[in-house]
C-alpha cells in the first residue's frame, strides 16, 4: 500500500512537471498570430555577404512580402543571399499539419529569455529534416533559428528587432552558414597568375555570415502581384 | 619620321594578312555574343554552379560587363598570335620580298626604319584592341545591359559594382595593350634574324603558347619559372578586377613588359644596323 503511494505520487509530481512545460503549440501559435498582422510588406535592405572565397561590396535592395508565401528580393546589384529565405521558417510555422514541434529546453540568448522549439517536419521529402527555433514568448518574437536541410546543412539565423517588432519584423537578420572550400580548374577560370591559397589545408573557415540589414519598413499598404515575378 | 610612319602603315594596310586579325576578332567576339545571347544563362550557371549549391544569386548576372570579361579571358591567347601574324612579318618580310636593301639604302638611318615600323605596328595593335574594345564592351553594353561583374578566380569570386567597372576594363584595355606591344617587338626582334615571315611568326606562336602552357599548368617546379615568363605578367590585366586591387603587382608587371619592350626593340635596333643585306 505505501509503495502504491509513493508511485501515484511520484506521477502526479511527473504529470504536474510535464503540464508546467509551455506547449509548443501554443507558443507557435503567438508567433503566426503576430506575423500574421502583416498581410504585406516592402523594406530597404543593406546585404553584407562575409564569406571568405567572396569578394563583394554591401548590396542595396528592396524586399517584398504578401501573404500568404510570396516574397522577393530586387537588388540593384548582384547580391548573394542564403538559399534559406528570411520568409521560410514562417511559412513552415504556418502550416501547422505539416510539422512535430516540441519544447526541448530554455536559453537566454540577446539578453532575452527565450523556449527552445525543436520542429521537424512530418514529411519524409522535406529538404528541412530539423529546425530549431529560440523564441521570446514574452513577446512572440523568433529570436534565433536553426536550420538543418538534407541540400545545404545547417543555417543559423539571428534576428534582431527594433520598432516593428509588434509586427515580428526584424530590423537585422544575421545568417551564419556553412562554407566549402571554393576551387575551379584554372582553365575554367582562366586564372592563370594565382597562386594556391595562404590558407593552410584544414584552416579554411568553416562558416561565412550574410547579414541583412532592414529599414523603412511599408507595412500593409499594398504589394502589386507584378513585383513577384 | 612622319612620312616613313605613314609608308610603313600602307604597307600593312595593302598586306590582306593584316584584316585576319580584324576579321578573326568580329568573328570571335560575334559568336560569343550570339552564344550568351542564346543559351549565356546556362554557361552562366555552369561556371557559378559551386557557389549556386550553397547560395542564391539575385540580380542581373548576365550582362555586358561579364560578357566583356569572359571575351577579353577567352582571347588571351588568340590576340597576340594575331598580332605576331602582321609585326613578325615587318622585317622578314622586306627581306623576304627582296626590298630590304632598296629601303637600307636610302638616306634614312635603320634605326629610324625600326622605329617607323615600331610605331606602326604599334598603332595597328592599337587599332586590333580598340576594335575588339568596342565589339565586346560597346556592343555587349548595348545587348546585354550594364550590371554588377563577376569575376571567377580559381578559389574565389570577386563581385564588382557596374558602376566601378568602366576605368577598369579601360585600365585592363591599357595594360593589354602594352602586353601587345612585348609580343609586337619580340617578333620584330625574331623577324630580324630571319629571310622569311613564317619562322618568326611560327616562333612567336610557339613560345607564347610554350609559356601559357606552363603557367597554366599547376605544377612546383613551373611555379618557379613563371615570374620569368612575359606572358605571366601579359594577364596582369585581371589583376584590374581584383578587390582590393593589388597595386604594387601591377606596377612591378607593368615595369616587367616595358623592360622587355625596351630589350626586344633594343635587340631589333642592334641587329637591323649589324644586319648583313648584302648577301
Amino acid at each position: 500500500m505505501k509503495n502504491l503511494l509513493v508511485i501515484v505520487l511520484f506521477l502526479l509530481y511527473g504529470l504536474d512537471g510535464y503540464t508546467q512545460q509551455p506547449d509548443a503549440r501554443i507558443i507557435i501559435k503567438g508567433v503566426n498570430e503576430k506575423f500574421a498582422k502583416v498581410k504585406d510588406y516592402q523594406a530597404n535592405a543593406r546585404i553584407d555577404t562575409r564569406i571568405s572565397f567572396l569578394k563583394i561590396l554591401p548590396q542595396k535592395a528592396i524586399v517584398y512580402f504578401k501573404q500568404p508565401d510570396k516574397f522577393k528580393i530586387k537588388s540593384t546589384g548582384i547580391a548573394i543571399l542564403p538559399k534559406q529565405q528570411f520568409d521560410n521558417l514562417f511559412s513552415l510555422l504556418r502550416k501547422e499539419d505539416a510539422y512535430e514541434a516540441f519544447v526541448s529546453g530554455a536559453e537566454v540568448i540577446q539578453g532575452r529569455s527565450t523556449v527552445l522549439l525543436n520542429i521537424i517536419p512530418r514529411s519524409d521529402t522535406s529538404d528541412l529534416v530539423l529546425a530549431k527555433t529560440w523564441v521570446d514568448t514574452k513577446e512572440n518574437l523568433i529570436i534565433r533559428s536553426q536550420l538543418t536541410t538534407k541540400s545545404n546543412g545547417t543555417v543559423l539565423i539571428d534576428y534582431q528587432y527594433g520598432k516593428y517588432s509588434d509586427y515580428a519584423l526584424p530590423d537585422q537578420i544575421k545568417f551564419t552558414v556553412e562554407v566549402k572550400k571554393f576551387k575551379i580548374p584554372k582553365a575554367v577560370s582562366a586564372d592563370i597568375n594565382s597562386t594556391a591559397s595562404k590558407v593552410p589545408p584544414g584552416k579554411e573557415p568553416k562558416t561565412g555570415n550574410i547579414i541583412i540589414d532592414l529599414k523603412e519598413y511599408k507595412i500593409n499598404l499594398g504589394v502589386a502581384d507584378s513585383y513577384f515575378k | 619620321m612622319y612620312r616613313i610612319i605613314l609608308t610603313e602603315l600602307i604597307k600593312i594596310a595593302a598586306k590582306p594578312r593584316s584584316y585576319i586579325g580584324l576579321i578573326a576578332i568580329t568573328v570571335i567576339v560575334g559568336l560569343i555574343h550570339l552564344a550568351m545571347f542564346l543559351d549565356g544563362l546556362n554557361y552562366i550557371s555552369f561556371i557559378t554552379n559551386p557557389l549556386q549549391m550553397a547560395f542564391s544569386l539575385e540580380g542581373n548576372i548576365l550582362n555586358g560587363n561579364l560578357v566583356c570579361f569572359i571575351i577579353l579571358q577567352t582571347l588571351i591567347i588568340q590576340i597576340p598570335l594575331l598580332v605576331a601574324l602582321v609585326t613578325g612579318d615587318l622585317i622578314s618580310g622586306e627581306a623576304a620580298m627582296g626590298t630590304i636593301r632598296l629601303i637600307a639604302t636610302r638616306p634614312i638611318s635603320r634605326s629610324k626604319i625600326i622605329m617607323s615600323k615600331f610605331i606602326a605596328g604599334a598603332l595597328y595593335v592599337f587599332l586590333l584592341l580598340l576594335w575588339l574594345g568596342l565589339l565586346s564592351l560597346g556592343l555587349g553594353l548595348l545587348l546585354f545591359g550594364p550590371g554588377d561583374l563577376i569575376v571567377l578566380k580559381s578559389e574565389e569570386l570577386v563581385i564588382i559594382q557596374g558602376t566601378d567597372t568602366l576605368w577598369r576594363f579601360l585600365s585592363a584595355f591599357g595594360v593589354a595593350y602594352l602586353s601587345l606591344l612585348v609580343v609586337s617587338t619580340f617578333s620584330m626582334a625574331l623577324s630580324c634574324f630571319a629571310d622569311n615571315s613564317i619562322g618568326p611568326i611560327m616562333s612567336t606562336m610557339a613560345v607564347i603558347i610554350l609559356f601559357t602552357i606552363i603557367g597554366t599548368m599547376e605544377i612546383p617546379f613551373f611555379d618557379q619559372i613563371k615570374p620569368f615568363l612575359f606572358t605571366t605578367h601579359m594577364v596582369i590585366w585581371r589583376n584590374f578586377f581584383d578587390n582590393p586591387l593589388p597595386v604594387q603587382q601591377i606596377i612591378n608587371s607593368v615595369s616587367i613588359l616595358a623592360a622587355h619592350v625596351v630589350f626586344f626593340l633594343s635587340v631589333t635596333l642592334y641587329m637591323f644596323n649589324k644586319k648583313d643585306i648584302l648577301s
